[in-house]
């Protein structure tokens, strides 16, 4: 079976600095995969080399088994970037709306959505726990609420991998502890394949089944119980790091 | 009282369906200029578009076609000085103000003879729209309120996150240039309604005002175009009755009821 991503010594560079070194490493069907890594370490940049929204100066990259340059079938591709989720407060725009443009595809160009592609709207978010929240303002949600309603514009045409760039930062810790809980449950029962860049390490270990590190260099990993995690965590952080992590406190079945 | 017989001149006619058309198609790109940013490029297009006009009437053109080509080369001038890195939008937009302006006093100095004309440009002059005139305005507002309907979700997607609705398979650079086209042509036609000074006025005010009531966006497109409309009809009405400046009363209107909404949505959010 052909594996949902896979990355060949992808090299990207900008401006003559080398922001990804050669990273090699394919997530499945059905992986879970978190992206860690310092501040400014390449992860965005990484996501966006996949995407090819930044180009690669090197380097191949497989969607669903095709060359990024040929692959065109973008309706199997969810993505969350990180300045769609900072957008400006005042933007007159409603959760509904929002989540409607998720529906935007090559195929329905110039055309209105139909009663149909409004269902399904409705049903994911629905799904996503944010129906009350439709003809809200999107400028007026909470932290928590943005991840959910970028998330649910990203699921509305079923992708089969989803990527999220770092959706939760500035929210509370009850509030990503829930957001987390939906992605594994989203996993587990669609089958979806998530690739997401996290800062909460305790999260990966527990809820995920696959971890890249980065820092420049990107190192992947299964999360298995016998993984060293504090040796992996160090090639992207630092020798002085220290990783303390009590895998009881695990609130995840994923991986019992 | 007002005096009913004033609906029944052709010329009033005119300026009342001529500028209620171009307001409302001002309002809905002002929308999308305003939140993508843009809204000094109408200031600039506007000020260009004196050059295009002073070529016009120096040559014995129709003034407003040589501003339109003036305007659409201006609008490409701006992307490509973009794309190319050669300088910022503002920078791009005072370049073409210096090229309009000193192309128009040029012009003026050699001519000696169509000062006259040139300042109802400056200052709009609604009730001097002619049967030319109507017909321009109907058929680019038609187009472009078309272009609007058709493209409505791909226009909204792209204006608030381009990368992603690249992604998605929205023609990104098609759009935009689409786009950039029509700012182009509305600002040019607003000319003769408002007049080059306030044009940008016309394309601010409205979707500003519409922005305050905290709507959906397809509401506040609708109370952006009924702004204008509102703005537009009552300007030309009251000049017409109490010999006002149009563009004067029209802009000084949608001032009024910016200032109304601001009030108004701010008092409701406090009770």
């Amino acid at each position: 079976m052909t594996s949902v991503l896979e990355v060949k010594g992808l090299v990207i560079e900008r401006s003559g600095t080398r922001i990804i070194d050669e990273a090699s490493f394919t997530i499945e069907k059905g992986d879970f995969a978190g992206i860690v890594g310092p501040n400014g370490s390449g992860k965005s940049t990484l996501l966006k080399g996949i995407l090819g929204i930044e180009p690669k100066k090197s380097g191949e990259v497989f969607l669903f088994g095709t060359e990024l340059s040929k692959f065109k079938d973008w309706g199997r591709v969810g993505y969350v970037s990180q300045s769609a989720i900072n957008f400006d407060d005042k933007f007159p725009l409603t959760v509904r709306e929002l989540v409607g443009l998720g529906q935007v595809s090559r195929s329905n160009l110039g055309k209105r959505l139909s009663a149909e592609d409004w269902k399904k709207v409705d049903e994911t978010m629905e799904y996503m726990g944010i129906i009350e929240l439709g003809q809200k303002r999107i400028g007026q949600l909470s932290g928590g609420e943005k991840q959910k309603v970028f998330v649910a514009k990203a699921l509305v045409r079923d992708p089969e991998l989803i990527i999220l760039d770092e959706p939760v930062a500035g929210v509370d810790i009850g509030a990503i502890e829930k957001f987390y809980r939906k992605l594994s449950e989203l996993v587990r029962e669609k089958g979806t394949t998530v690739l997401v860049v996290s800062h909460d390490l305790s999260v990966v270990f527990c809820q995920m089944s696959k971890i890249l590190c980065v820092n420049r260099d990107v190192y992947s990993s299964e999360i298995t119980p016998d993984l060293n995690e504090t040796e992996l965590l160090r090639k992207v952080y630092g020798d002085h790091f220290t990783f303390v992590f009590h895998k009881h406190e695990c609130w995840s079945d994923l991986h019992e | 009282m007002i005096d009913a017989s004033i609906f029944g001149f052709q010329f009033f006619q005119y300026a009342l369906i001529g500028g209620t058309i171009t307001g409302i198609t001002c309002a809905l790109i002002g929308i999308f200029t305003l939140l993508r940013r843009e809204a000094l490029i109408g200031e600039g297009i506007a000020h260009l578009s004196l050059g295009g006009i002073a070529v016009g009437l120096f040559f014995g053109i129709y003034p407003l076609y040589t501003a339109l080509i003036f305007s659409i080369l201006a609008m490409l001038f701006i992307t490509w000085i973009r794309r190319k890195g050669i300088a910022h939008s503002d920078a791009a937009i005072g370049l073409i103000i210096a090229f309009g302006l000193s192309t128009a006093l040029i012009l003026i100095s050699l001519a000696d003879g169509f000062n006259v004309e040139l300042f109802t440009y400056l200052f709009g002059s609604i009730l001097t729209i002619t049967k030319t005139d109507l017909i321009l305005i109907s058929t680019i507002s038609l187009a472009v309120i078309i272009f609007f309907i058709k493209f409505y979700k791909e226009l909204l997607a792209m204006t608030f996150d381009e990368e992603t609705a690249r992604l998605s398979g929205v023609p990104v650079e098609p759009l935009t240039l689409v786009l950039n086209i029509i700012v182009a042509l509305t600002i040019v036609l607003s000319i003769k309604v408002v007049g080059i000074f306030l044009v940008s006025a016309l394309l601010i005010i409205p979707a500003t005002t519409a922005f305050q009531w905290g709507v959906s966006f397809k509401k506040t497109m609708l109370i952006s175009a009924i702004v204008a409309a509102i703005s537009v009809f009552s300007g030309v009405m009251f000049s017409a009755l109490y010999e006002i400046s149009s563009s004067g009363l029209i802009i000084f209107t949608a001032l009024c009821l910016f200032i109304f909404s601001v009030v108004y949505t701010r008092l409701g959010d406090e009770a």
